[in-house]
């Protein structure tokens, strides 16, 4: 090895180190403190911390479908405003059953919940839409139709968890990235017009489903059920078979024996589905997480409960 | 020729297995693109980030394994003895397969949510792009790169005796090991788990694979062409030095959007802009070594291979890599199917493409089977660099629909117009993915059974008139000269002006990204990006494909030349090797 080698090289090590140095200061001017950058500690929902959301988060490699701060699959939506979009009562509405859009009334169903609407600090439905509108879009243009994403059954605390999460990841500083459109895509030729949600969408809005009025006049009451089930968004958790989706499937279920978590057996009849439909986790069959399912009580009045169990009824013993 | 020492056949498993490892990592290749466009294909068995999650790990996997393979391989070689600790490199190689079938069964574990949380740290999963393992695996994995990293040094002569290659393959290793370390932790807050995160995925690509990439690639040409070690070490040298001058700020270019302070985009867009620096001097190096004599080539599948890594490190790593590193282009192409046309083409092109011409240099040594059909290695070669240079094309083409509709329009994925905008090319892309999968599985059958065919007289017309001049000179059928056309010898000047073609094309893409900045495109407009990305790609692509045609003709056309005609001759290089056994 010559002398002149040996200069060069470390003439390279010296310029290496030199941007070494310059990498590290810009680093650590990069995380202080002072930049008022929010850190996960200070985010949390529903007594989750958005730690716990990140680790169910990393659990499930969202990553390997979604993006978040624009880094992933390029598969699936970018998760990183949602919640500043969305809002909480369309996650928790969403979550639980990701495999289809929650409608207008099981957003609604979420704003029920005390807490839900503490943190939304919204309590109607049309406030909500004014204070997150991207739930207002996912509702009207998808609203109970089927996603592509698959069912993950999150447990309860796991959906707040990741809200948690999310709440953090909106309120991060991404150096205006991404960059706000100027138009209005929704007018461009090149959007989808969602096609069954237009309808059940202004239901959503005006609070009360104007389907349910639609239903009534058709006379048979299983026919009628099912449309209810179909527009409250029922149906993305419960299958008309025996199917487990996020919930129990309703084939079969009506007069049969259900197990409880606690043991316990009780029969399917009117009394307990009802009850089911108002308080589900007065009793929670044995296998299923509690707490993922709203209280309906406040949303359905008793004849649209009696049709939709008129509904269950139909799909009868097998 | 034939190898020197018995230990470098220590790294023909490490070869074998990268074929097997490449083989599955396409096959989940294919499942992700028929996904792209059925979204609901094998949900609930196969969900799309399992089988992306499968994808990624395998691909560094099978390029590590390539790796190890090709500086075993050569490590004798450079230290002028046999490696040291054999037991070690089988050692290497068992943890390697238990590394991919634990991963391969960890990973899943995604579906349901498991990521094995013990004392804060995930120990089966974790779910980070590119560095989906756990922790369990990660550790593994560290242990397998210090036990790399020993195994290579300890074989190296005394660091006084390095020469450049010494030099870069002995810090590439220890960096290997080293940078992966930064992976190892769960990082709570995002800003900080992205910015670690790519200290391994940036620090690899850009610190140590291209490094470790540029050592082999010289080495290899010095072994294929007789070129000059000293020239060849000089070359490393500033390819080395460049890599880390552009590359070790130019990492802030992933730093732009993912929380941490703007002057990022400053540092970022000022160096990475210059990463292409040492792409150019080895894209220059791969020209003067294959042309500093006229003898042919005695391994053709193998220098179409590092060719390809060469050249497709120029444009995907180079080109593509340049055109959204600026803060004012990256903010369009960031999260959008831009990045993986850059990624299939710079990460397969560069490293895949080396350890696949590294197997047939290596292997053909190994079995002493000078005249082996080269054929099907050819063949197999234009199938997988068309394969993908038609991904790429389909992936950046999609993902400028996307920008579009995405991120100027204000289009969500939720309404369905993402996935019906992009979905014409992700047929494209099965398309190209169907070729690069048959170019794939003829790769790994050629390597597999190489020698077991001999190459035919009659199947090989340029062969064969080789033959039968050098066996009977006197003869002199037909009349030896200097091909013309397009098979005649490549100039500098010529070479030059095909790189410069493929700049003008990047620049367009470039300027085409940079075009969404426009009011008139911003309001809606898509015309301009439209036929910038529309002429830029197809544009950059064929120059490509060309460029490698002809060069590769020219090379080709060499056993024509009068005085190859009288029979190629093996000969010793600097480092003692026998060479070119063309026609022996």
């Amino acid at each position: 090895m010559s002398d002149s080698e040996s200069r060069r090289r470390s003439t390279a090590l010296a310029i290496l180190g030199l941007m070494m140095i310059i990498f590290i200061v810009l680093s650590a001017f990069s995380f202080l403190g002072s930049r008022g950058q929010v850190v996960p500690y200070q985010v949390s929902f529903e007594g989750h911390g958005a730690v716990d959301g990140k680790r169910v988060f990393q659990a499930y490699n969202c990553m390997g479908c979604h993006t978040m701060v624009g880094n992933g699959a390029y598969f699936a939506p970018d998760l990183t405003g949602i919640y500043r979009r969305a809002g909480p009562a369309w996650l928790s509405a969403f979550l639980p059953s990701p495999g289809s859009w929650p409608t207008a009334v099981a957003v609604s169903a979420q704003l029920q919940d005390s807490a839900i609407a503490a943190v939304a600090k919204v309590t109607t439905l049309d406030a909500y839409y004014q204070k997150y509108p991207g739930a207002r879009d996912r509702v009207e243009r998808r609203g109970g139709e089927r996603s592509d994403m698959p069912n993950l059954t999150f447990t309860k605390d796991q959906v707040d968890a990741l809200i948690a999460y999310l709440k953090y990841t909106s309120e991060m500083n991404t150096e205006g990235w991404p960059p706000k459109p100027l138009v209005n895509g929704l007018t461009n030729s090149r959007a989808t017009p969602g096609p069954a949600a237009a309808a059940s969408a202004a239901v959503g809005a005006a609070g009360a489903p104007s389907s349910a009025a639609a239903a009534a006049a058709s006379a048979d009451p299983a026919a009628q059920g099912e449309q209810l089930a179909t527009s409250f968004g029922c149906v993305a958790c419960h299958s008309p078979t025996s199917q487990r989706i996020v919930g129990p499937g309703w084939g079969g279920l009506y007069d049969s024996k259900v197990k409880l978590s606690d043991g316990s057996t009780v029969e399917a009849n009117d009394a307990y589905l009802d009850e089911s439909i108002r308080d589900p986790n007065a009793k929670i069959v044995a296998g299923f997480p509690a707490n993922v399912m709203p209280n309906y009580g406040k949303l359905l009045t008793e004849a649209q409960r009696t049709t939709i169990i008129a509904y269950i009824r139909s799909l009868g013993a097998k | 020729m034939r190898i020197e020492y018995e230990t470098q056949r220590l790294s023909k498993r490490f070869f074998m297995l990268m074929l097997v490892l490449f083989l599955v990592q396409v096959i989940f290749g294919l499942i992700l693109a028929l996904q792209r466009v059925d979204p609901r294909l094998l949900q609930g068995v196969e969900n799309f980030n399992v089988a992306r999650a499968e994808h990624l790990n395998l691909g560094i996997l099978w390029i590590v394994s390539g790796f190890i393979g090709a500086i075993l391989f050569i490590a004798p070689l450079l230290s002028k003895r046999d490696v040291v600790s054999p037991w070690l490199a089988k050692l290497l190689f068992y943890a390697l397969i238990v590394i991919a079938i634990w991963n391969f069964f960890t990973l899943r574990l995604a579906q349901i949510g498991m990521a094995g949380w013990w004392e804060g740290q995930p120990w089966l999963q974790q779910g980070l792009e590119y560095l989906e393992p756990g922790r369990a695996a990660g550790i593994l994995t560290l242990i397998g790169f210090a036990i790399f990293a020993y195994l290579v040094l300890r074989t190296f002569p005394p660091m006084r005796e390095w020469n450049e290659i010494h030099w870069g393959l002995g810090i590439g290793v220890t960096a290997l090991a080293v940078m992966w370390i930064f992976g190892l932790f769960f990082v709570a807050r995002l800003d900080l788990q992205e910015y670690f995160r790519w200290f391994v995925v940036h620090y690899w690509v850009e610190g140590v694979w291209e490094v470790i990439h540029i050592s082999i690639v010289g080495f290899l040409l010095v072994l294929l062409f007789n070129a000059n070690v000293r020239m060849v070490g000089y070359a490393v040298f500033w390819g080395v030095t460049l890599v880390w001058l552009s590359g070790l700020i130019g990492n802030a270019h992933h730093y732009f959007w993912i929380g941490t302070p703007a002057f990022w985009q400053f540092w970022g867009s000022l160096f990475s802009a210059l990463e292409p620096l040492p792409l150019v001097f080895c894209f220059w190096h791969i020209y003067l070594d294959a042309h500093h004599d006229r003898r042919p080539l005695a391994n053709a599948p193998a220098f179409y291979f590092i060719l390809g890594s060469v050249v497709l490190e120029q444009v995907g790593a180079g080109i593509l890599g340049f055109s959204m590193t600026f803060a004012l282009t990256n903010v369009w192409s960031h999260g959008t199917l831009i990045t993986p046309s850059h990624a299939h083409l710079a990460l397969f092109g560069t490293f895949g493409m080396l350890g696949l011409g590294a197997a047939y240099f290596a292997v053909a040594s190994m079995r002493d089977i000078p005249n082996f059909d080269q054929r099907l290695g050819k063949v197999a070669f234009w199938l997988v660099f068309i394969g993908m240079l038609g991904m790429t094309f389909s992936f950046a083409l999609g993902g400028t629909v996307q920008i579009f509709d995405y991120r100027i329009l204000g289009l969500d994925w939720f309404g369905g117009d993402i996935l019906r905008a992009v979905t014409p090319f992700g047929v494209l892309l099965l398309l190209f993915a169907f070729v690069f999968t048959i170019g794939a599985a003829i790769v790994a059958f050629d390597l597999f059974t190489l020698g077991a065919r001999v190459r035919s007289p009659a199947g090989d017309a340029h062969h064969q008139h080789v033959t039968a001049k050098s066996g009977e000179p006197a003869l002199g059928a037909v009349p030896a000269r200097v091909p013309t056309g397009w098979a005649r010898p490549l100039t500098g000047y010529e070479a030059a002006v095909w790189l410069l073609g493929m700049w003008i094309f990047g620049g367009i893409i470039t300027l085409g990204l940079l075009s969404f900045n426009l009011e008139s495109v911003r309001l809606g407009d898509p015309h301009i990006p439209y036929i910038m990305a529309g002429t830029g790609y197809p544009g950059l692509l064929l120059v490509t494909l060309l460029f490698v045609w002809r060069f590769l003709a020219s090379l080709e056309a060499r056993v024509r030349y009068p005085d190859n005609a009288v029979g190629a001759h093996a000969h010793h290089s600097d480092v003692g090797l026998a060479a070119g056994a063309v026609g022996t």
